[in-house]
Parts: structure tokens; sequence; C-alpha cells
């Protein structure tokens, strides 16, 4: 079947984004290049969700990831002025890379090992939800979490404000 | 391998990328990445063990889009934390500032 085709060669194109940027982000020495590491592997997984038929999720990612907390984190890194030949970019022992591989891949290893050991039924064509009805559950039945987010924003930002003020001396 | 399995697994990568870089970083916002790294797989694996079993899709998109509000607010705090830091050590790298003092 030619769409079975297409989107197997569309899963394997997301996920060689996401590994390539994945990777990009984690062992990059300049933190800019590491942040669009992180971009790539967000466009990788909004390639994703749009392969699982969930369009509003991919519009999602790219708004609030890719468009609000990737510039945060620009932010971050132009405003603690990381010196380019700070601790970042200095060698680190074989040791430290081993140990270092070996608790990101111990939780991945348990994990793949259960999933591979215990296949579910899956669905081939997973449906659309209508923007509509995603709507109305959170307003009815998911209310509560959808309050209690905002409530969550709210601190944060509250928090942030009141971390990055400065009191004046005499006060 | 079926199709929930390639998605979980891809999902899987992104949780152990995130978990090595948490590891291997020195500076703080390097870290942030990393989180935010893991936080992508855990919206990723929610939404195609929603799609693709029988579970309830919209439930699943909607706690989605609960770990993107929740990745917002953490990366808000991040940030505003990582100003104090710098302002008083100088720089946002982890080596110096492990230490506690009541």
């Amino acid at each position: 079947m030619n769409q079975t085709l297409a989107a197997q060669l569309l899963f394997a194109l997301y996920a060689l984004v996401i590994l390539a940027g994945g990777l990009a982000a984690v062992l990059a020495r300049n933190l800019v290049r590491a942040m669009v590491g992180l971009v790539m592997t967000l466009f990788g997984v909004a390639g994703l969700y749009l392969l699982l038929n969930t369009p509003f999720m991919a519009f999602m990612q790219i708004l609030i990831y890719v468009g609000a907390v990737v510039v945060l984190i620009f932010f971050a890194i132009m405003l603690t002025r990381s010196p380019a030949g700070g601790e970042e970019a200095k060698p680190r022992a074989g040791r430290q890379a081993l140990l270092a591989g070996l608790a990101g891949l111990a939780p991945a290893a348990v994990l793949g090992a259960a999933l591979l050991a215990n296949p579910l039924a899956s669905a081939t064509r997973p449906a659309e939800v209508e923007l509509k009805l995603l709507g109305a559950h959170l307003l009815t039945s998911y209310v509560l979490a959808f309050e209690l987010i905002s409530v969550v924003l709210f601190i944060a930002m509250a928090g942030a404000v009141l971390l990055g003020f400065t009191r004046r001396k005499g006060q | 391998m079926t199709p929930l399995q390639l998605y979980q697994l891809a999902a899987l990568a992104l949780l152990a990328l995130g978990l090595f870089g948490l590891v291997w970083r020195r500076s703080l916002v390097g870290m942030l990445i990393s989180v935010e790294l893991m936080l992508n797989g855990a919206g990723l694996s929610i939404v195609a063990a929603g799609q693709l079993t029988a579970a309830d899709n919209a439930l699943a998109q909607l706690a989605t889009l609960l770990v993107m509000g929740l990745a917002a607010a953490e990366a808000t705090l991040v940030l505003a934390i990582v100003l104090v830091v710098v302002k008083r050590f100088g720089h946002g790298e982890s080596q110096d500032i492990f230490e506690l003092r009541g």
C-alpha cells in the first residue's frame, strides 16, 4: 500500500531528525548550537504528531516550545554570558562519559525491554479528534486540571518576577 | 514491530538523551535543554498511547497540553533561578554551587 510506505518513510525521516537534533542538543560545546539542536528535535516531534493525526498538538508544539520555551532558553544563554572557553568546553574523563551513558541508557533499556516483551494491539490509522470536542472536554470534564494549570503558570510568573526583583538598599 | 512500539521507542530515545545530557552537562542552561528533551519524549509517548490504542484520544491530547504548560512554567522559573545564580556567583555553571550554607 502506497500510504503505508509513505508513512514509514516519513517516520524514519522524523526519527532521524529527532536523533540528530537530540545528539546536537546534548553534546554541542556551544550552548547556542545545543539550542538549535533542541529546535530541530522539537520540529521532528511536531512531525510525528502530524503523522499521529493530531495536527492541533503539532501546532501547539511549535507555538509553545519553539515559540516560547526556546526563546526563554535563548534569553537564559544570552543573560548568563556563558564564556566560550568555560567549563562546558573543557575535556572530560572517559569514566565520566561512561557513567553518563549508563545513567541515560539504564532506565531506557529497562523500559524498552518491557515494551518489546509486551506487544499491545496497535491501530494502524489513528482517528482525528475534533478541535471542538477538545475544547468541550477542557471546559467540562477536565475543567479542574485546566484551572490548576493556569494557577501554576500564574505562580511561576509571579515567582520569576519575585526572584528577578532587586530590593533597594534601606528597605 | 507495531507502530505503537516504534513511537514509544522514539520517546524512549528522547528520555535516554535527556537523562544523559542532565548528567553530562556542566552548565545550568544545558541541563534545562536536557529536561526539555525529556518532557518532549513524555508528551510524544502520551499522544502515541492515546492515538494508537483504545484509550481516550481527547484525554491523551489534553494531558500532553498540560505537560507543555508545565514545561513552559518550569522554563520560566529556571530562567529566573539561573539569573539569581549568575548574579551571586558570576557564572551559570554547576560545579561551584553545590554547597549549602545555613
